[in-house]
């Protein structure tokens, strides 16, 4: 029948030209207009600004430091994220539903706010943990100073792993179990199969974890501003939100022309995380959903569930229990158990505040809109790229993977100029410009957890359907939904987690009524009052775990992140 | 099942927003009823401002007794904030507002010069203590005062610098101090220049000796309690809040060389470039902010009125008077016109030396 006609038209393609029709006006063209507002400043083209800002040395320390603080965070955080998803993931070690829910609560903080907690925690001079090891051990300074490179790569590591272990978690979930069971039957020890046969298995899923981390470190603003600054450690981040607070057009330039650099460093990333990728067939896929077997760990059981244990409380328990003491704190130079010391103002303040109840209000509001129609976004094309070979499928994929790579600032630096009215578009200072930065900037997630749970979908169920008669829509409404539901609910929230509490773009791109909890929290921390941002924190840790537990009851235990 | 999630999201996000709206509406109906305000202007105004969120719920609810009709919104952020969002937004030929109340006069003269002010005849210029713009485009309306504290808790004042010249020379003081970031901060830039007036370059070199560490003032002065900090560069509204509202034992110290008092100023955006096009609305709150009235709202807030004859002052500080006979002044005109110059030498200087 399709033969009949003579220009078929495919309705594949109707979805693509709309996903990438709204990426084009969206994302590519806000960030080439940037581009040559950088070159073409004064009207005409002009290298000036570029002189100006790369001959100046501090600039350059900046840049180094962005470098060194993202390429260690990379590091740490895979040989971090590696084994944690292989333990929790592969093994029978004990508690691993526990440990997979802490490892990702970091995923659901803000990380400014836990930059200030370990700024407790490990300041040189009063530091309570440093304080603690100092008197535990006699020693006669403190062990850690927060205030260097190492503290600022310690707290981007604690908080960018998650990234990669969700990513890592995913690919080890897909493995195909067949080459392992035949290293082991071959006489293979446990780590000699993890050696041989998983890790180099897991070779491009590393690769592209890897770089997500990196992407996510030298992006970041909080921990670099709240860590970094008193340290006289700049990264390139703060440098270009010091030149867009100098409030001129031509501080606007400046940071333009900087931001240009983390665009390129990010685009450069991306080109070789997809060639490395581009051959992530290695990943052998079965044709049925098999689940990985288990490693039993053996003797190892006991003294690696410790050690995991041990790094959980660490990373995780210390950091969040100093959150929780703080918003309970009046007066933060004494112990909260002192005398007169415990309130719980704090928390009436958060619920009882206008703004700030406002503000929880939008920012649900907006990170609920990013996140569903950036699933149906992701749904579409992942499930273009996995089962079809409709020509251009891979151009959303490629925008979607460059968006996410794209440092927040510059997203919403380019929003700014190019969507206030100017180009025939106005949503500034309507939340519509925030749903739609979020959504550049962190659907790649959602997009990674439909691509993976599609994979582990055997075509074969699809292809019962097509026999049956059932059309392409039809199919992905009665066969592949209800298959990849829980991943398609994770996918939703790893967007709305992250633009729940978003400050980078919210911070440039908010009115008043558009203001965000981010924002709002950021300005609590810096400016008003940092137990009121505590308890803050502590609500909305609170708000996640709920809507994880609720979630998971919800899907019988299938959903998980 | 994913339906039954939507719908619980959904649910939960209707019942947020509702929340967030029934709340807003109650605040009309406090305050005193006999006072009669202003009911000839009516439709809407918004002020962008970086005073704190909590002098605003109280100014909020005296605005809508002043004026009935009028639908007064504010937008608050620190002045870096507003700054650049003001900037991005001229580019685009529109604000988002209609009254400014934000950083200090330097910003002022910058924004006159760009014509988008309109300007404002007062006809109580003779009171007020601080530089006004004479042709009416800003009014002071507000003064911060840039100090040093300590935390008698933690260390005694005795051993302490009380000048801002020993702040930077003191050696005992190296590494446990805090100020700051002249970038993002108009006050702290205009307590820079005034430094730099008083005592050149030398000043910033010393300070960097010091190893000052350069945040916000919220982070500081939570350093200043656990005694992280000895002494910080702090304006004098932040200590005086936490006095009043969390019983803080936290200390000013009203430095021996002079307090840096920085007028912030009120200004109205003109009918083209103004959101709500409301500029007879725009007036009658400028003259109401500028009134006795309205200057004690500011100082509940915790900072000094610019009128002499206003005798309140803020919460445990002292007489407005009293703090002039002390200061070191700021140019205003060298803060506009040399900004660039001033942000690079103390950057190359103290933010990132080499």
């Amino acid at each position: 029948m399709e033969n009949k006609k003579k220009f078929y038209f495919d309705v594949k393609w109707l979805f693509i030209i709309a996903i990438v029709g709204f990426l084009l006006v969206f994302q590519v063209f806000p960030l080439v207009y940037l581009l040559i507002r950088a070159f073409f400043a004064e009207g005409s083209f002009s290298l000036d600004a570029f002189t100006r800002i790369y001959s100046t040395s501090m600039n350059w320390s900046c840049v180094l430091n962005t470098l060194i603080t993202a390429s260690l965070s990379m590091v740490f955080g895979v040989l971090i994220a590696f084994p944690l998803a292989f333990l929790v993931g592969r093994t029978n070690l004990y508690g691993r539903k526990l440990f997979r829910t802490l490892f990702l609560m970091t995923y659901m903080v803000p990380p400014y706010v836990g930059a200030m907690a370990w700024l407790r925690l490990l300041n040189p001079k009063v530091g309570t943990l440093n304080v603690f090891l100092e008197s535990i051990f006699g020693l006669s300074e403190a062990p850690f100073d927060i205030y260097s490179i190492g503290g600022l790569v310690w707290v981007l590591t604690t908080f960018y792993y998650p990234y990669a272990f969700i990513t890592l978690s995913r690919a080890m979930e897909n493995m195909d179990p067949s080459l392992e069971e035949a290293s082991r039957i071959s006489g293979a020890s446990p780590v000699k199969m993890l050696f041989t046969v998983t890790l180099p298995l897991m070779l491009p899923s590393i690769a592209s974890s890897a770089l997500l981390v990196f992407v996510a470190a030298a992006s970041c603003y909080g921990i670099p501003s709240i860590i970094g600054a008193p340290a006289k450690i700049y990264t390139i981040t703060t440098r270009i939100v010091d030149y867009v607070y100098v409030g001129s057009a031509e501080g606007l330039t400046d940071a333009t022309v900087l931001a240009v650099f983390l665009m390129v460093l990010a685009l450069v990333i991306l080109f070789i995380s997809n060639f490395v990728i581009g051959k992530r067939d290695y990943i052998t896929i079965s044709g049925k959903s098999v689940r990985p077997n288990t490693v039993d760990l053996g003797k190892w059981r006991i003294p690696l569930t410790i050690l995991t244990g041990l790094f959980a409380v660490v990373v995780i328990v210390i950091p969040f229990a100093s959150v929780f003491a703080t918003s309970f704190t009046v007066n933060m130079g004494k112990s909260v158990f002192e005398e007169g010391n415990f309130t719980i103002k704090y928390w009436e303040t958060i619920f009882s505040r206008n703004s700030i109840v406002k503000s929880a209000g939008n920012s649900l509001i907006s990170s609920v809109w990013a996140a569903s129609l950036g699933m149906i976004v992701c749904i579409i094309m992942a499930y273009l790229l996995k089962r079809t070979n409709v020509r251009g499928r891979s151009i959303p994929d490629f925008l979607i993977t460059v968006g996410s790579g794209t440092p927040s600032v510059v997203i919403a630096l380019s929003l700014i100029m190019t969507m206030s009215g100017r180009f025939g578009i106005n949503i500034y200072n309507t939340i519509w410009i925030m749903v739609i930065a979020y959504m550049i900037k962190y659907m790649l997630m959602g997009m990674r957890s439909v691509v993976s749970a599609l994979s582990r979908v055997s075509p074969s169920l699809e292809e019962a359907a097509q026999v049956s008669g059932a059309g392409w829509l039809r199919r992905l409404k009665d066969v592949v939904f209800p298959l990849i539901g829980p991943s398609v609910v994770a996918g939703w929230f790893l967007i709305f987690m992250p633009c729940f509490y978003e400050l980078t773009m919210s911070n440039m791109l908010y009115s008043d009524k558009t203001k965000s909890l981010g924002v709002d929290l950021f300005l609590y921390q810096t400016y008003h009052s940092q137990q009121t941002a505590a308890a803050l924190a502590g609500a909305i840790l609170i708000l996640v775990a709920v809507l994880n537990i609720v979630l998971s009851k919800l899907t019988k235990g299938k959903f998980s992140i | 099942m994913k339906k039954r999630i939507i719908a619980a999201f959904s649910a939960l996000c209707i019942a947020l927003a509702a929340a967030g709206c029934g709340k807003s509406d109650t605040a009309a109906q406090t305050g005193n009823p006999e006072v009669t305000g202003d009911t000839s202007v009516s439709g809407k105004v918004v002020i962008y401002t970086s005073m704190y969120e909590d002098i605003i719920d109280d100014m909020e609810k005296e605005l809508e007794i002043q004026f009935p009709n009028l639908d007064i919104e504010f937008f608050q952020g620190g002045s870096g904030t507003i700054q650049s969002k003001i900037a991005a937004e001229m580019d685009s030929g529109m604000l988002g507002c209609d009254v400014l109340m934000v950083a200090e006069p330097s910003y002022s003269l910058e924004l006159k010069e760009k014509g988008i002010l309109e300007p404002y005849t007062f006809s109580g210029v003779d009171k007020l203590m601080f530089d006004y713009d004479p042709e009416g485009y800003w009014y002071p309306v507000r003064v911060c005062n840039m100090v040093l504290a300590y935390n008698p808790e933690k260390y005694s004042k005795d051993e302490l610098p009380t000048s801002f010249k020993d702040f930077a020379e003191n050696p005992e003081m190296k590494g446990y101090l805090s100020m700051s970031n002249p970038l993002t901060s108009g006050t702290a830039y205009s307590s820079v220049v005034g430094l730099y007036d008083k005592y050149g370059e030398e000043y910033f070199k010393s300070l960097n000796a010091q190893n000052v560490a350069i945040e916000s003032g919220s982070v500081a002065l939570t350093k200043l309690e656990t005694g992280e900090c000895k002494e910080i560069m702090v304006l004098e509204e932040s200590v005086l809040k936490k006095r009043q509202e969390e019983n803080s034992k936290l200390e000013v110290i009203y430095p021996d060389d002079g307090c840096i008092p920085i007028p912030s100023t009120i200004m109205i955006i003109d009918e083209e470039h103004s959101a709500n096009k409301n500029v007879l609305a725009a007036k009658a709150v400028e003259k109401f902010f500028l009134s006795p009235e309205g200057q004690k709202l500011i100082v509940n807030g915790w900072m000094y009125s610019v009128r002499k004859d206003v005798s309140e002052y803020p919460y445990d500080a002292i007489p407005l008077v009293q703090l002039m006979e002390n200061t070191i002044p700021v140019d205003w005109e060298k803060c506009y016109k040399q900004r660039d110059e001033i942000r690079t030498m103390f950057q190359n200087n103290v933010t990132i030396p080499g």
